[in-house]
């Protein structure tokens, strides 16, 4: 959520130090993954707002991703066949929209379920399947553009 | 199917489950149809790939000391005691209940502690045994998961008396088994808890078996490197750790 390595470590720090002030307020009314993951949400959410940075709901930055239209690199004839480049995909995940590299994280990075995702980001059901289809047609067009470029420059 | 009406049925066929007359749709489609094909195969690979991503780092252990170290100073957690337990029971119900939490608290670090100092020298040891000792006998099915200091301390002495048949027939053979199974301090432990706190007893239960599994593999890496002194703190911190955890437990159901 921050892409800076020592503000990571902070946050971590204070989610890890919440998450002992509040243990005994667990229920279980969710997997224990899942409440981590809403009590670091909320910590980097707090941090951020702390700042002054503004911070857009989720919901609010899905649909603003609905309304931009796809791109086409002209790499229809690239194919992504074999394994992709690690690093590749970190840079493709990295320019994702926000709402979009949330989804796309909790879940095929994570392995969150759809369910969770939305109690973790507030969102419904429905939109976090929708967004992570699109998530992934995204990153499936940056992928072929970058192996594009990479066959042209050799 | 169509090719649009298989684009808006591919989050369906990727993740959830689809019916069977869909699944046998699409895949009809994709047989005939590269560009379709083409695209199932890739999001399926990106989806595929980036489980790669997951993170299998854990953050410095600067962070977790840092972490430690607020908490102990807000309070929540507190240095284990390895010398003597004084925190003890104040209701006579609970007294009777939990009033050997904090020696075996105490004689679980003695315990890592005899280990650590066993594991860096087993020639030693083999030829002239560091610690006053007596072989258990293996039929004995109170064979006990502690260790005897070479000094006795106060809490072995406190032990030996609340632990009459147990703390005097200790050998490293049996040091060395410590925590391989669930210990019957363990279980007394868990039993305790789940009376006394029954709300905590699952969370008791698995950091129990995380601390425990802690030692195991601690105690293995020592064996395989008898003479590293990391492993041997290592070893000595999870022993420190389970009984910290022990101390909490004691203080919360106080």
């Amino acid at each position: 959520m921050v892409s800076n390595p020592a503000q990571a470590e902070d946050l971590a720090q204070e989610a890890f130090l919440q998450l002992f002030r509040k243990i005994s307020t667990f229920r279980g009314e969710s997997a224990f993954s899942t409440w981590l993951h809403r009590m670091t949400v909320n910590v980097v959410l707090m941090q951020l707002r702390k700042k002054g940075l503004p911070v857009v709901s989720l919901e609010e930055t899905l649909e603003a991703d609905d309304e931009a239209p796809r791109k086409e690199f002209g790499t229809k004839d690239v194919k992504l066949t074999g394994s992709i480049d690690r690093l590749q995909l970190q840079r493709a995940i990295d320019r994702l929209p926000p709402g979009y590299r949330t989804v796309f994280v909790l879940h095929d990075v994570e392995g969150f379920e759809h369910n969770e995702i939305a109690q973790i980001v507030g969102c419904s059901i429905g939109n976090s399947k929708s967004q992570l289809h699109k998530a992934r047609l995204k990153l499936r067009d940056y992928l072929k553009f970058m192996r594009a470029e990479k066959a042209k420059t050799g | 199917m169509t090719c649009s009406e298989v684009q808006r049925a591919l989050p369906e066929f990727l993740d959830d489950s689809p019916g069977l007359a869909i699944q046998t749709d699409f895949e009809t489609h994709l047989k005939s149809c590269p560009d379709c094909s083409d695209l199932v195969s890739d999001l399926k690979l990106i989806s595929s790939e980036a489980r790669q991503l997951a993170a299998t780092e854990e953050p410095a252990s600067r962070v977790w000391v840092r972490i430690a170290s607020e908490l102990r100073a807000e309070g929540l957690i507190h240095e284990p005691q390895s010398i003597r337990p004084i925190l003890l029971p104040t209701s006579p119900r609970q007294r009777w209940n939990a009033w050997w939490l904090a020696p075996v608290a105490a004689a679980l670090v003695a315990a890592g502690s005899y280990v650590v100092s066993h594991k860096a020298a087993p020639q030693v040891a083999k030829h002239a045994p560091a610690t006053p000792v007596t072989p258990v006998t293996a039929s004995d099915p109170e064979a006990p998961a502690v260790a005897a200091p070479s000094v006795p301390t106060p809490a072995h002495q406190e032990l030996a008396q609340k632990f009459p048949k147990r703390t005097d027939n200790i050998a490293p053979a049996a040091a060395a088994t410590i925590e391989s199974e669930p210990s019957a301090e363990d279980q007394q432990f868990l039993s305790a808890v789940s009376t006394l706190a029954p709300s905590m007893k699952a969370t008791y239960e698995s950091q129990l078996q995380a601390v425990n599994a802690d030692i195991r593999e601690s105690q293995a890496y020592l064996d395989r490197n008898p003479g590293d002194p990391d492993a041997r703190q290592h070893l000595m911190d999870a022993y420190e750790q389970k009984a910290l955890l022990y101390q909490i437990a004691l203080d919360r159901i106080q």
